[in-house]
Order: structure tokens, then C-alpha cells, then sequence
């Protein structure tokens, strides 16, 4: 029987506990999907700040895995907003993700972001299947509108963009010249940016996974690459906020307007798994989240 | 403001979020009838149901049927297939029906929101 189960990636910075947003997204695997083992890969020096602020026998119940990695990461800068009138600038270590075949102890993994939220089973058929490679091509937010145009394809009359909030993949010959392609497309990113021409300085890994599916389907479109079942991965805005905690699978939220940034709507979601892009939102219902869970 | 048009914004707004509402479940009831047989994706909608449905009547004891990827999957066993389906199909229509008659209920947004 093989050993399956979910990896979270978590490196502190000043402005974000990243080891305490993975500790609650953890626990919501533990809550709601079967193939629930879990494995964090951090630092050191975060783990043992996570066991001292958040305490042992919490850490134990969301982590059956932990992974020390000492990469040196290169600098990256990214933009958070949390809401349309507060951004603030944090360090995003994200350079060592393509090596996530070779940390994660699980003989099929499923890779999380930190900020994404399982709320029912969905994923695990994954487990169960013969795929080799699975994410998400497509996304929605919480008001069914699909992304800006930069994150849905890499250029205006670029490739498809493919998430890395979600990556399934075994230990397979395909699954492993994927990570050796997203190594490759990491390593000489500039190069690359020239060549599909995709905007920003941040590095961002949603676009070496989309070079790499590109790539392997003979730079053209095919399905070499799964697309996780329900096609549409759900998100929430950085600028949208979590204002209630009803329960765990019981969301609501202020959407805000892209088109009209003074407007939002509020919206209840149910049992969607979601990926919060707005941190710091997460954070201020950390403790309402994890009480709700009751675990 | 005049109170008119405060009405009709107030109404304009909640509008909104019951369309938003209605989304959500539409989305909802779409992830319930998306399963997964035989490392095949099917819809489990009325027509899936009914072509199965049509080739157990007509005696066939093993089927393939193409799924949502546009990929042939063997089904060794139909009626266990034709199972599945209506379950994931009943399943969701019963939440479908609970949850509209909620929302139809609701007649302001603090009350979609339980607030």
C-alpha cells in the first residue's frame, strides 16, 4: 500500500508567519480529505518558532512530516494587498518549490499552497487515479469572474497559464521530467520571461509549471498534464475579505469590484476548497478557523 | 438621498448577491455531479443517466462511453456505473432544491447571510 498525503512549503518572512497559515491549512486536510497525511517543509529556525507560538501537541496534530530544507533562497519581492487601500511589499521565498519531488517523504503527494483551504473530499479521487502530473488550468473568483488576462495566459497571445497552488504528481518518468522541466525553466527564468514574454519582476512559479505543460505536450495544447476534476479553482481576491467564520465549511465574504474598487458584495460559500490570496485577511480569522474546526 | 432611490439601491444591492448565491449553488451542484469512475470524469447529469440507462435496456453488459476529457472508458459493469451516477444526480439535486427554497425565502441580504 502506498503512502500518500498533502506537502505545505512554509518560510517565514517580517510581514507573514507562513509556518502558522500552513499549520490551519494542514489541519483543514486533516478535517475533510482521506489521503491526509501532511508534511511541512520549512527552516529550522520557523519550525521551532511554530512549536514555541503555537505549541507542540497542535504542531503534531496538523504535521505527521516534517521536512528541514537549507536552500538559499534568491530575492524575490512580491506585492500583497489586503484590500483595495492597504498594500504592503514582504520577501517571497518560493525558489526551491521544483524540488518538491525530492523532499516530499509521500509516494503520491499533492502539493498545497499555504493560503489554500480544503473545505471537502474533491482531491482525493487524485490519489486513486493513474495521473501523473495534476493542477488547476483555470480559476474563478468568489464572484464566478475569471482572472485579468495575465493569469489566465502568459502573454496576450501567450500559452495558458497553469496554477501551482495545487500540484498532484507521483513518482512516475513523467512526473519527474516535469520537476527536471520546472527546474530547468527556474533556473534560466530571464531567458525564458524573453521567450514567452510574461510580465514582472516576481518570480513566479505559476509560470514555470505553465512552460513546463507546454513544453511536455510538444509546445502545443494537450493533456499530458491533468486538469484537476472540477476544473475551476476557486480563489479569493487579496483584495476581498474573509469577514466571517461560520463554520468550516460555511465562508462569508466582502468581493470586492474590480471595476469599481468602493463597491462589495457579500458572499456565502459553502464546502468550495478556496485559495485565499488575502494573508493577512486569513490572519485576522486564524483563531475563529481553527476553533470552528474543533480538532 | 431621495428614499425611493435609496430603496432601489438597497434592492439593486441585494439583487447582486442573490445572483452571486445562485452561482455559488450552481457550482456547488456542478462539483457534486463531477465523478470519477474507472479514472474517467462524467457528468452525472440527466443525460449521462439516460444513455446509460438506454444501453443497460438494451441488454449490453459491457459499455464504453466517452467522458469529459473526450476520452473512451470501459464499463465492466453498467449497472454499477448507472448507480453511481444517480446517486452523485440525487445527491445533488436534493441539495439543489433545500438550498434554493432557502435562498428564496431569504428576502434581504442579512438574511441569505443568517446575519
Amino acid at each position: 500500500m502506498s503512502y500518500n498525503g498533502v506537502c505545505f512549503f512554509a518560510y517565514n518572512n517580517k510581514d507573514i508567519d507562513y509556518v502558522k497559515l500552513a499549520l490551519l491549512s494542514a489541519l483543514y486536510v486533516k478535517k475533510f480529505m482521506k489521503n491526509n497525511n501532511t508534511c511541512l517543509i520549512t527552516e529550522e529556525g520557523d519550525y521551532n518558532y511554530l512549536v514555541k507560538s503555537r505549541g507542540e501537541d497542535l504542531v503534531d496534530r496538523a504535521f505527521d512530516e516534517v521536512v528541514f530544507t537549507t536552500v538559499k533562497h534568491k530575492q524575490n519581492i512580491r506585492t500583497h494587498f489586503d484590500s483595495p487601500w492597504s498594500k504592503f511589499t514582504s520577501e517571497f521565498k518560493n525558489s526551491n518549490k521544483h524540488l518538491i519531488n525530492e523532499y516530499s517523504p509521500f509516494d503520491k503527494t499533492l502539493l498545497l499552497d499555504i493560503d489554500y483551504f480544503v473545505r471537502n473530499d474533491n482531491l482525493d479521487y487524485l490519489f486513486d487515479s493513474d495521473t501523473n502530473v495534476g493542477m488547476y488550468q483555470q480559476a474563478k473568483n468568489l464572484k464566478h469572474e475569471t482572472p485579468f488576462l495575465y493569469e489566465r495566459y502568459l502573454n496576450p497571445v501567450g500559452i495558458p497559464m497553469w496554477w501551482s497552488t495545487v500540484v498532484y504528481f507521483d513518482k512516475s518518468d513523467i512526473s519527474e521530467m516535469f520537476f527536471d522541466i520546472w527546474a530547468h525553466v527556474a533556473d534560466n527564468y530571464d531567458f525564458y520571461k524573453f521567450l514567452y514574454k510574461f510580465p514582472g519582476a516576481l518570480f513566479r512559479t505559476d509560470y514555470c509549471v505553465s512552460i513546463a505543460v507546454h513544453l511536455m505536450n510538444g509546445m502545443n495544447t494537450g493533456d499530458i498534464i491533468h486538469e484537476i476534476r472540477d476544473k475551476q479553482m476557486v480563489y479569493m481576491d487579496q483584495k476581498d475579505e474573509l469577514v466571517e467564520v461560520k463554520s468550516p465549511t460555511d465562508w462569508i465574504f466582502l468581493a470586492n469590484d474590480r471595476a469599481e474598487p468602493w463597491k462589495d458584495i457579500a458572499t456565502r460559500n459553502y464546502y468550495d476548497n478556496i485559495h485565499m490570496m488575502n494573508k493577512r485577511s486569513i490572519d485576522r480569522n486564524w483563531q475563529t478557523m481553527l476553533e470552528k474546526l474543533d480538532v | 438621498m431621495d428614499e425611493r432611490l435609496a430603496k432601489a439601491l438597497e434592492f439593486s444591492n441585494y439583487r447582486s448577491t442573490v445572483e452571486n448565491q445562485k452561482r455559488n449553488l450552481r457550482s456547488r451542484v456542478d462539483s457534486l455531479q463531477t465523478i470519477t469512475y474507472n479514472n474517467g470524469t462524467f457528468k452525472a447529469d440527466k443525460s449521462t443517466i439516460s444513455f446509460v440507462n438506454t444501453l443497460i435496456n438494451l441488454d449490453n453488459t459491457e459499455i464504453v462511453v466517452v467522458d469529459e476529457r473526450n476520452n473512451p472508458i470501459e464499463i465492466s459493469d453498467p449497472k454499477d456505473f448507472l448507480t453511481t451516477l444517480v446517486e452523485a444526480y440525487n445527491g445533488s439535486m436534493n441539495e439543489f432544491l433545500a438550498e434554493s427554497k432557502k435562498l428564496a425565502k431569504a428576502r434581504s441580504i442579512k438574511k441569505i447571510m443568517d446575519w
